[in-house]
């Protein structure tokens, strides 16, 4: 699904942001991506969504190399992915349903299509009935929860999640990452970029270090997902029930890495990135 | 290209949430076109006259001042025996007079009936207008003529052309100048416009939006700038014509211009053509440069 071979990025200001970084995330996989502020989370994220390219190494992506890709291929290369940000990234201007239309108004989505599917989606996370609110009158985690509405309603293969909970209420910030647990149960993979160690402690998924620009550890957790369905978003009623998710907290402390601080050096910019990357059917 | 009407409306939206800035390029692109529209009118009239007066077959021979009707009459005779000249009719200076009268309005002339500064002359029609020259250069040479004021049309038609041209190579640098004014104005307003909107080109650009469809609402944008000057120059290149039309028939009656009507549908067409045309390319121009950015640049976090 997502391959890194010996990826380094240095940025044209002399920044190593990542070194030599090679690693694998299968479909179907969750994983948190954890390190410092700085450590290259964002080059990271920024890689794979393409809008920064290596400086050497290769990425691959759905069996796609990226340093292949032709730039007018870059768009459909990020129809697979759904993109949550830290800071939401709503319009303000406009009601939960019409940004979660937007992203689908975007790629061409006809009227019918939308409004049928984006009613689906803001029930899967459980805003049916604010549809028509504008975000502002939402809180921190309903507004996370839209944008993420907004990552899944194309359907994507890869959720990019970056820093999700970095702007919501702790209490919130649990309910936001079950709620990705949830989609990745139903088959789409699910990048978490963060830095909240309990929440990372808490859901014993794969997690994958970076410190200065390298994979520092890679620690496979115990509530892998390893079945697979097709997402059927049809006529059924899907609600997400939180009660089916059960606590799997085998992860020690021993086992993550809690020793990263320090070392903002790398970044140009807020390393908070909250990308959902979902996996890519249409491929 | 599915959801085309939804892109259309929002070229829209951006001209009406950025009207301040969409008024100025209407405004001036409807100069440039009035002034484009306006001097080639101009050209067309002329070419109009010219030609009118190229089928024409009179010149005006003035007689000296100080020659009485009897002696005007006589170098009449002579010029009547010039070869070429089909024939002389005599026009009085009274005849003349009442002409301009007619035309001008009495208040004018009350004061000066008696002392009527115009000459007396000869319409002079010639048999073959190819010898023009040297017919003209015959009659100069007669005792009584004043040579230095043989009136033609054919001289006013060849002062008309000289002007027309000078008005096409003005207008031409005035319309290139306005032309790159607007053009500009235009790719400035849509860079506003798409200033004000960068927050959901990122987002677009993230969810992957092609690039002709994050263009798309701001080619429409600037298409519609480009329309709505096009209507309104056309009425307003309408409502001068006619003033200046009118002024100038009333002043002078030798030439009817071309009636508006007949040229309003290539003046339409052309003005809308124009308009969308230039509209498109500031459209065009301003966004390439948001297409090259990725989301976080174009929000510069």
């Amino acid at each position: 699904m997502i391959e890194f071979q010996n990826v380094s990025k240095t940025y044209p200001n002399g920044t190593h942001a990542l070194n030599n970084v090679s690693l694998r995330i299968d479909k179907g996989e969750f994983v948190f991506i954890v390190g410092a502020s700085g450590a290259g989370k964002s080059t990271f994220l920024k890689l794979i969504m393409h809008e920064e390219t290596p400086t050497s190494g290769e990425i691959v992506i759905n069996g796609n190399k990226l340093s292949k890709l032709k730039r007018r291929d870059i768009p459909y290369l990020r129809r697979h992915m759904g993109i949550v940000f830290q800071d939401f990234r709503l319009i303000e201007k406009m009601t939960v349903f019409d940004n979660v239309a937007f992203a689908m108004r975007a790629v061409g989505e006809s009227t019918a299509t939308i409004k049928k599917r984006v009613p689906y989606v803001l029930d899967l996370v459980g805003l049916k009935d604010k549809m028509k609110n504008k975000p502002s009158e939402l809180s921190g985690g309903e507004q996370q929860r839209v944008s993420l509405a907004r990552a899944l309603v194309n359907n994507p293969e890869i959720i990019v999640a970056d820093e999700p909970t970095g702007n919501v209420d702790p209490e919130l910030s649990h309910e936001i990452i079950e709620l990705l647990n949830e989609i990745n149960s139903m088959g789409t993979t699910v990048l978490v970029v963060t830095h909240e160690h309990e929440l990372v402690r808490e859901f014993n998924q794969r997690v994958i270090t970076i410190d200065k620009g390298r994979v520092i550890s890679d620690n496979r957790g115990s509530r892998r997902y390893s079945g697979y369905e097709t997402e059927d978003y049809g006529d059924e009623d899907y609600s997400l029930s939180y009660s089916e998710y059960e606590e799997d907290m085998d992860l020690t402390d021993d086992e993550l890495t809690d020793d990263y601080s320090g070392y903002a050096y790398d970044d140009d910019e807020p390393d908070n990135p909250d990308v959902v990357v979902v996996p890519d059917d249409q491929a | 290209m599915k959801g085309f009407g939804y892109l259309v409306k929002e070229g829209f939206k951006n001209v009406w949430s950025n009207r301040i800035m969409s008024i100025a390029s209407i405004c001036v692109l409807i100069s440039c076109l009035v002034l484009t529209g306006a001097a080639a009118l101009f050209s067309l009239n002329v070419s109009k006259m010219v030609e009118e007066v190229g089928e024409s077959n009179e010149t005006i021979v003035y007689i000296q001042p100080g020659y009485s009707q009897l002696e005007a009459v006589y170098v009449g005779k002579e010029i009547e025996k010039v070869d070429n000249v089909a024939s002389a009719q005599f026009y009085s200076k009274e005849q003349a007079f009442e002409q301009y009268r007619k035309t001008l309005g009495d208040s004018l002339f009350s004061r000066i009936e008696d002392r009527n500064p115009l000459p007396d002359s000869f319409i002079v029609v010639m048999h073959d207008l190819s010898k023009y020259e040297e017919t003209v250069a015959k009659i100069q040479q007669i005792e009584g003529v004043d040579k230095d004021t043989i009136l033609n049309r054919k001289d006013f038609a060849d002062k008309l052309t000289r002007i027309s041209n000078l008005v096409t190579i003005i207008s031409i640098g005035v319309v290139a100048a306005l032309l790159i004014i607007s053009l500009f104005i235009i790719a400035n307003t849509i860079r506003a416009t798409m200033y004000s909107r960068r927050f959901e080109i990122s987002i677009m650009k993230s969810v992957g939006a092609t690039n002709s469809f994050v263009r798309m609402p701001f080619l429409v944008e600037g298409m519609v700038i480009g329309l709505i000057s096009a209507i309104i120059a056309t009425g307003a290149l309408a409502l001068v014509y006619q003033g200046v039309g009118m002024v100038v028939e009333n002043a002078q009656s030798m030439f009817s211009f071309i009636p508006f009507t007949d040229v309003l549908p290539y003046v339409a067409v052309s003005f809308a053509v124009f308009g969308v045309f230039v509209g498109f390319c500031g459209g065009f121009l301003s966004i390439r440069k948001y297409l090259k950015m990725e989301g976080n640049e174009i929000l510069g976090w």
